[in-house]
């Protein structure tokens, strides 16, 4: 057995002999049966293997969009709340005593003395911390395969694709734990540090979400209003000075909230600009996980928010105020993120933190 | 060519962070084939210095071989075994898998570590609780399993930590047999203790570290020969020649006169030994004494603290070495 596999196993032994490792594989497989649970009849969908069953004329047994809906059910609300959020935050409450414990007096000494390098000591242990992660997850998306394979007959492999994706995901969050724990010895602080890294990240991005959504918003009111404003002038001239009066009154409120609009604009501009180039150096936790969604959405002729938002059904042209037009360019723009830059800036960043850890951990006394 | 010696240190220092000295020049050497006791007060830096030694603390200043090799040689680890002090196992493995992981760590195939930890057990003791979690287990079956990892690999050069710490008498004289008997297998055990009425027996040669120095160094019988001395009981008061002898020194021992000369000299003894004849005393008891390890051990503190070494001495690394 070479020193690798010697870790591994104890990692696996570790995670066996914990209680909350146990619980959420249960949850995982609570999970996993519920979304096996949802079915679709000629009337509608069931839920809870029948128990419960809800009409629709647009998703059932014979629609097309059955399919996209229950895949997006997996990849939209199972691994973006359920793995990405819960069993994360049940994983990093599991996995945070790993690296503390093991550099803890009287732990440590008797696996630095072997003849094997701390920097390889140091990976294979945090190999062995994402064990947790990999194993409920494969567990996890071995069981939606099979649901999803028998509830609409589709053995998309690309499922699959959660095993690493959220590995990788849980990875980001995983070696700033182990960068605290090492420098610390405290799984509290490891903790705290790490879930307020993960709230920094999150923030981030949402942030230049919202401020991206409403840079958006501002240029499609500014466009609307531009637009209005040249029709009230083009009224104004057709009405040859009959009730100008009105006319003007409004010209002059819409040239207001034009102002208005193009001050805003310029504003979020000014802080999109350093929310952007944060961004670069913070991972794409969230950015991550939506790899799986935009794979299993890659040959559809449509996604889970056409079907949701109605857009699917509509015949006719659609009428979207600035809103709209904002969500629906946000959600493009995050799509159209190239893959190469979601996983290589956070990977930079991971191996940065990495090797911050296994610097200290090289030079460390124990 | 003569083989080198298991251990050869010279001028070995730490400085952990905060300015703790916890080494300040220490040079020594261990020959092969020996039990050499490592000795000295809490705080003195045995520990540290055997933690160097195994790569788990790095030195500020050393020049050394290990096994023929410069100190921290990562290969040079697998022709060693090593027991820490206050050691602490995963509590949730059994025996024989802690035997394995620590097996695993030192390459060793699934064939070899299944027959070494079977021998093992037995050796120590542990057969019969090879499959139970050793988060259940007593200190004294916890050392005995950790002997078991040291010897895991069939190590040339052991260190031990404390090894009998929190060990019953009866597994501490199982201990002590267990080392003499890997010493008349040619291994070198260097044991690291403050128990020196256990190290004296099984020792063939000592080193005394005393707040980060080396205070003493050599065999038990050179340390102690220079304090020999001769023990003469015999009846009657102090005499009057007793000032004409040399260092003889008298003192009443209930109705017992007791006369000490200070060395191992024959000739003065017998001088003695005439004259209290001649007084027509009898003679009760003549011995000759040498220094015990601890009154050695003693000594060494205390001229250490005449020489006035105001270092605050070595503190855990664990404390300080962060």
């Amino acid at each position: 057995m070479t020193p690798f596999l010697a870790i591994l196993r104890e990692s696996l032994l570790s995670l066996r002999a914990q209680g909350l490792f146990k619980l959420t594989m249960g949850l995982n497989l609570m999970v996993v049966l519920a979304f096996a649970s949802i079915g679709f009849t000629e009337d509608g969908l069931s839920i809870f293997f029948g128990l419960s069953n809800i009409e629709s004329e647009y998703v059932n047994i014979d629609s097309p969009w059955s399919k996209l809906l229950y895949l997006g059910i997996f990849s939209a609300f199972i691994v973006n709340i359920w793995l990405a959020w819960i069993a994360t935050g049940l994983a990093l409450l599991s996995t945070s005593s790993i690296f503390p414990s093991f550099v803890s007096q009287g732990a440590v000494e008797m696996t630095l003395s072997r003849p094997v390098s701390r920097t390889y000591i140091f990976l294979a242990k945090y190999c062995g911390g994402l064990l947790f992660v990999l194993l409920q997850v494969s567990v996890f998306t071995l069981g939606a395969f099979l649901a999803a394979g028998w509830r609409v007959d589709v053995w998309d492999p690309a499922i699959f694709l959660a095993i690493p994706l959220v590995t990788l995901f849980y990875s980001y969050l995983f070696c700033v734990n182990v960068l605290v724990g090492v420098v610390t010895r405290s799984t509290l602080t490891a903790l705290i540090v790490t879930l307020m890294f993960w709230f920094s990240a999150f923030s981030v991005r949402t942030a230049d979400q919202f401020i991206t959504r409403f840079v958006f918003y501002t240029e499609a009111e500014t466009q609307n209003l531009d637009e209005r404003i040249g029709e009230l002038l083009q009224d104004m001239d057709e009405a040859q000075g009959i009730a100008i009066a009105g006319m003007e009154a409004q010209l002059d409120r819409k040239q207001e909230q034009l102002d208005a609009s193009r001050k805003a604009h310029d504003t979020l501009l000014a802080w999109q600009g350093p929310l952007q180039i944060t961004r670069w150096f913070v991972p794409e936790t969230a950015g991550t996980i939506n790899l799986l969604k935009r794979a299993l959405e890659h040959d559809a002729s449509a996604t889970l928010e056409d079907l949701m938002s109605g857009r699917l059904f509509d015949d006719g042209p659609s009428h979207m105020n600035a809103d709209a037009v904002a969500d629906e360019k946000v959600a493009e723009l995050e799509n159209s993120r190239p893959v190469w830059w979601i996983l290589t800036k956070s990977l930079l960043f991971e191996g940065f933190v990495l090797t911050l850890a296994i610097w200290v951990f090289r030079r460390k006394d124990f | 060519m003569s083989e080198a010696a298991a251990i050869s240190i010279r001028n070995v220092h730490k400085t952990f962070k905060g300015g703790v000295q916890a080494l300040r020049g220490v040079s020594m050497t261990v020959d092969r084939g020996q039990i050499f006791g490592l000795l000295g007060p809490n705080g003195a830096g045995k520990s540290t210095l055997v933690k160097i030694l195994m790569t788990v603390i790095r030195p500020t200043k050393i020049d050394g071989e290990l096994l023929g090799n410069p100190i921290g040689h990562t290969e040079t680890l697998r022709r060693v075994g090593y027991l820490p002090e206050h050691h602490h196992f995963p509590p949730y493995l059994t025996a024989e898998q802690l035997l394995h992981y620590f097996g695993g760590l030192e390459g060793m195939r699934r064939a070899e570590r299944l027959r070494r930890i079977g021998e093992l057990l037995e050796l120590t003791g542990m057969a019969a609780w090879r499959r139970k979690k050793v988060g259940g287990f007593s200190k004294g079956m916890l050392q005995r399993v950790g002997l078991a990892q040291t010897l895991l690999h069939d190590p040339e050069l052991i260190l031990l930590d404390e090894p009998t710490d929190g060990v019953d008498p009866v597994g501490r004289r199982e201990i002590r047999d267990l080392l003499l008997h890997l010493r008349s297998e040619g291994r070198t055990i260097l044991v690291n203790s403050h128990i020196l009425a256990e190290l004296e027996p099984i020792c063939q040669q000592v080193a005394i570290l005393v707040k980060g120095k080396l205070a003493r160094e050599g065999s038990v019988a050179e340390l102690t020969a220079d304090r020999q001395r001769w023990e003469i009981d015999c009846s009657g008061d102090e005499p009057d020649w007793a000032a004409q002898i040399n260092g003889l020194c008298c003192t009443t021992e209930g109705a017992l006169l007791r006369m000490t000369m200070p060395g191992d000299g024959l000739n003065d003894v017998q001088i003695v030994l005439d004259k209290a004849r001649a007084d027509g005393r009898s003679i009760h008891r003549v011995q000759c004494i040498g220094e015990t390890l601890e009154e050695l051990f003693l000594r060494a503190l205390d001229e250490s603290e005449e020489a006035g070494a105001a270092s605050p001495g070595a503190a855990s690394a664990g404390k300080d070495g962060k």
